[in-house]
C-alpha cells in the first residue's frame, strides 16, 4: 500500500482483543503504576469505579497497535496519536478497536485516521485521532 | 476563569535521570498489550523491517515517568484528578540501548464548564530525548479535575 492507495472512508479494523486482569496488573507493574485501581477490584470500587480499570496509557498503546497493524510492512509510520478517555476501560472483557480514514494530505503524504475502542455494547470508551505519514 | 500563576507555563522544573531501554523491557511491554509483530521483538525480522532493527512500539513512549518532585510544582484544582487523554508526537524510534530522559513543563491550563460543572484541565508536555540528545517524542498529558 502506498499513499496513492489510501482512500477517505476506508475502514481500519475492527480488531477484537481480550485483556485480562492479570495482563492489566502486569502492565501496571512493568510500568511503575502503583495505583490500586489498576490492580485491585475492591480498592477500585472504593474510588467509585466499577472495578479495576486499564491505565490510560495501556488503552493508548492498544489503539496505537491498531494503527501499526494497519501500516504493517507498508512504507509508512505513525507520526501523531491523540486519545481521549471517555469511559473507564475494564479488563476481562473483549474490546473492539477500529477506525476509518477521515482525511488525506497529498502535499505531505499524510492521512488522518479516526480511531476508537468500544466494548461489546458498542459503547465508545476511548476515542482518538492518528496521523500516518507515507514515504511513497 | 481558572486562577494560577502564569509564570509556570513552559517552565521545566526537572529533567529525569536517563532510563535505559532494553529489548527485554520492550518484549514485556509487547506481552502486556498482546503485541505480536516481530519487528518489536525478533532481531532477524526487525533487521528486514523499515527500521533495520528492533524498535519499541509507539505506545512505549508513554511509559516514562516524571521525576518524583515534578508534581510538587504543579498547581492542583479541586478534588482527585483524572487522566483525560494524551497527544503524542512520534519524532524518532526508541531502540534497545537507548537511554531516555524526560523533561516536562506545564503547557497550558484551562477550564471548561459543562452540564456537570466546571472542569479544569492541566496539560503537561513531556519531551523525551535519547542519549544523543535527540528528541524521540513529545507527550502531552491532559489531567482533568472537577472544581
Amino acid at each position: 500500500m502506498k499513499f496513492a492507495d489510501v482512500q477517505i472512508g476506508t475502514a481500519i479494523g475492527p480488531e477484537e482483543i481480550f485483556i485480562s486482569k492479570d495482563q492489566t496488573r502486569q502492565y501496571a507493574h512493568a510500568n511503575h503504576l502503583p495505583a490500586a485501581r489498576f490492580t485491585d477490584d475492591e480498592l477500585a470500587k472504593k474510588e467509585g469505579l466499577p472495578g479495576m480499570i486499564l491505565p490510560g496509557n495501556m488503552s493508548l498503546a492498544l489503539l496505537a497497535k491498531l494503527v501499526t497493524d494497519w501500516i504493517a510492512d507498508n512504507p509508512a509510520k505513525m507520526v501523531r496519536l491523540g486519545t481521549t478517555y471517555r469511559v473507564p476501560v475494564q479488563p476481562d472483557r473483549t474490546l473492539i478497536l477500529q477506525g476509518f480514514i477521515t482525511n488525506t494530505y497529498p502535499e505531505t503524504k499524510q492521512c488522518e485516521v479516526d480511531i476508537w475502542m468500544e466494548n461489546e455494547d458498542a459503547e465508545k470508551l476511548v476515542t482518538g485521532t492518528a496521523t500516518v505519514e507515507f514515504s511513497q | 476563569m481558572v486562577d494560577f500563576d502564569p509564570s509556570i507555563i513552559n517552565k521545566v522544573f526537572e529533567t529525569t535521570d536517563p532510563v535505559p531501554v532494553s529489548r527485554e523491557k520492550i518484549a514485556k511491554f509487547c506481552e502486556t498489550i498482546s503485541e505480536a509483530n516481530p519487528i518489536f521483538t525478533d532481531d532477524e525480522a526487525a533487521k528486514k523491517g523499515p527500521y533495520g532493527g528492533i524498535i519499541a512500539p509507539p505506545g512505549f513512549a508513554t511509559t516514562f515517568r516524571n521525576g518524583r518532585h515534578f508534581f510538587q510544582h504543579i498547581p492542583r484544582f479541586g478534588k482527585q484528578g483524572f487522566d483525560a487523554g494524551k497527544d503524542v508526537e512520534f519524532v524518532a524510534p526508541i531502540r534497545p540501548g537507548d537511554e531516555i530522559t524526560l523533561s516536562s513543563s506545564v503547557k497550558e491550563i484551562y477550564d471548561k464548564t459543562g452540564r456537570t460543572g466546571t472542569m479544569v484541565f492541566v496539560v503537561i508536555r513531556s519531551t523525551l530525548r535519547n542519549q544523543k540528545g535527540e528528541v524521540v517524542a513529545h507527550v502531552d498529558h491532559r489531567f482533568m479535575s472537577r472544581t
